[in-house]
């Protein structure tokens, strides 16, 4: 099986806050949360597709999601949705990251945390 | 399902994952995998090309496996604590069900055989008496068994060292081997009688003493079911690699 490249490291965190995210109104089953993470970071954010699954059980196990099977077209499917905790947690993933990538904004734009690396 | 996801059941059980999450997490990649099949068909590739490129799609399988891995939330407590799975568990779950056991010995002594001096002599009470004096002897008798056996097959569907689950069908062995029921009446006239548990060799049968004998006899039984899984496993694992090898 030929491995597809993927994001490096500094990923970590992001396919949960985006799964949070896309989660927000409506429920949905992994390959359309894959697809509509490919869509709206027109494919920007790459991940073997396969690895949103353990994310996805990791935030169940955690409360912040929960899961229904459902049947749709003859096939089961297990549809996802956010939790009353998932919220609370989209809320500080936002914030942190919204402050992450403010600073990092920063430092490439030669602002105010810039001095730091001169 | 796909020999892809054989492999990958195989290095995710051996990593400590849960069954339940292992099976699950293949369901849905299963799913995922027709999906993005079905995608790529409707794209004008042909069943073969859809198929490659819907793997290559879903992650490699280090990808995959890495993923589900470092999930440490995920992996069974057989694999987080086997000293508690294997060691303790046992002996607390043989603990109880004797306890049962010797529990309905006690209540069939004092309601079916008020005025005797021993329990053990159900052939005396009627049918109900005998049925209920047999439910406890049948608990008592096999639940070590009931025991080993589960621990070989924990061990079998989570592919474990066989370190633990041989430590623990040892100790259950040992354990199971070396009770003995004792039961006296009180000497006080009327007064009730008393169960209690010894652990003992006693005496020898054919040279070797009479528990080990008997824990001899339960650790084999219990632990062939697990011995002759390895086994075949081992066997299953050498033709496929020799499969492999003459086809390089």
């Amino acid at each position: 099986m030929a491995a597809r490249e993927t994001n490096p490291n500094f990923m970590n965190g992001v396919p949960e806050l985006l799964i949070l995210r896309l989660l927000q109104k409506e429920e949905m089953y992994g390959y359309e949360i894959v697809q509509a993470i490919r869509s709206r970071t027109d494919a920007v954010i790459a991940i073997g597709e396969g690895v949103v699954y353990p994310v996805l059980h990791g935030l169940e196990q955690d409360g912040a999601l929960k899961s229904r099977r459902k049947i749709v077209n003859g096939r089961s499917r297990i549809y996802y949705s956010r939790t009353p905790a998932g919220s609370r947690r989209l809320a500080d993933l936002s914030e942190t990251w919204s402050n992450l990538a403010a600073a990092i904004q920063d430092v490439l734009t030669g602002g105010q945390y810039a001095k730091a690396f001169q | 399902m796909p020999k892809p996801f054989n492999e990958l059941r195989e290095r995710l059980l051996r990593a400590g994952i849960a069954p339940r999450h292992v099976r699950r997490y293949l369901t849905e990649l299963a799913d995922h995998l027709a999906d993005l099949r079905a995608e790529e068909e409707r794209a004008d590739r042909s069943r073969a090309e859809a198929e490659s490129a819907a793997f290559i799609r879903l992650g490699s399988a280090d990808d995959l496996a890495k993923a589900m891995i470092e999930q440490r939330q995920f992996q069974s407590w057989s694999a987080r604590a086997p000293w508690a799975v294997f060691g303790l568990a046992p002996l607390l779950i043989l603990s109880a069900a004797w306890f049962i056991a010797l529990l309905i010995l006690w209540s069939g002594w004092q309601i079916f055989l008020p005025g005797a001096d021993t329990p053990f002599g159900a052939a005396r009470v009627d049918s109900f008496g005998n049925l209920y004096f047999q439910l406890g002897k049948a608990i008592y008798l096999n639940a070590p068994f009931l025991i080993g056996w589960g621990i070989g097959l924990i061990a079998a569907r989570q592919r474990l060292n066989a370190v633990w689950p041989m430590a623990g069908l040892v100790l259950t062995a040992w354990m199971a081997g070396t009770g003995q029921v004792q039961a006296s009446r009180s000497a006080v006239p009327g007064g009730l009688g008393h169960i209690r548990m010894d652990f003992t060799l006693g005496p020898s049968v054919h040279g070797i003493p009479g528990g080990l004998f008997n824990a001899l006899i339960i650790f084999s039984l219990t632990a062939l079911p697990y011995l002759i899984w390895r086994l075949l496993k081992a066997l299953s694992r050498f033709a496929q690699s020799t499969v492999s090898t003459s086809v390089e």
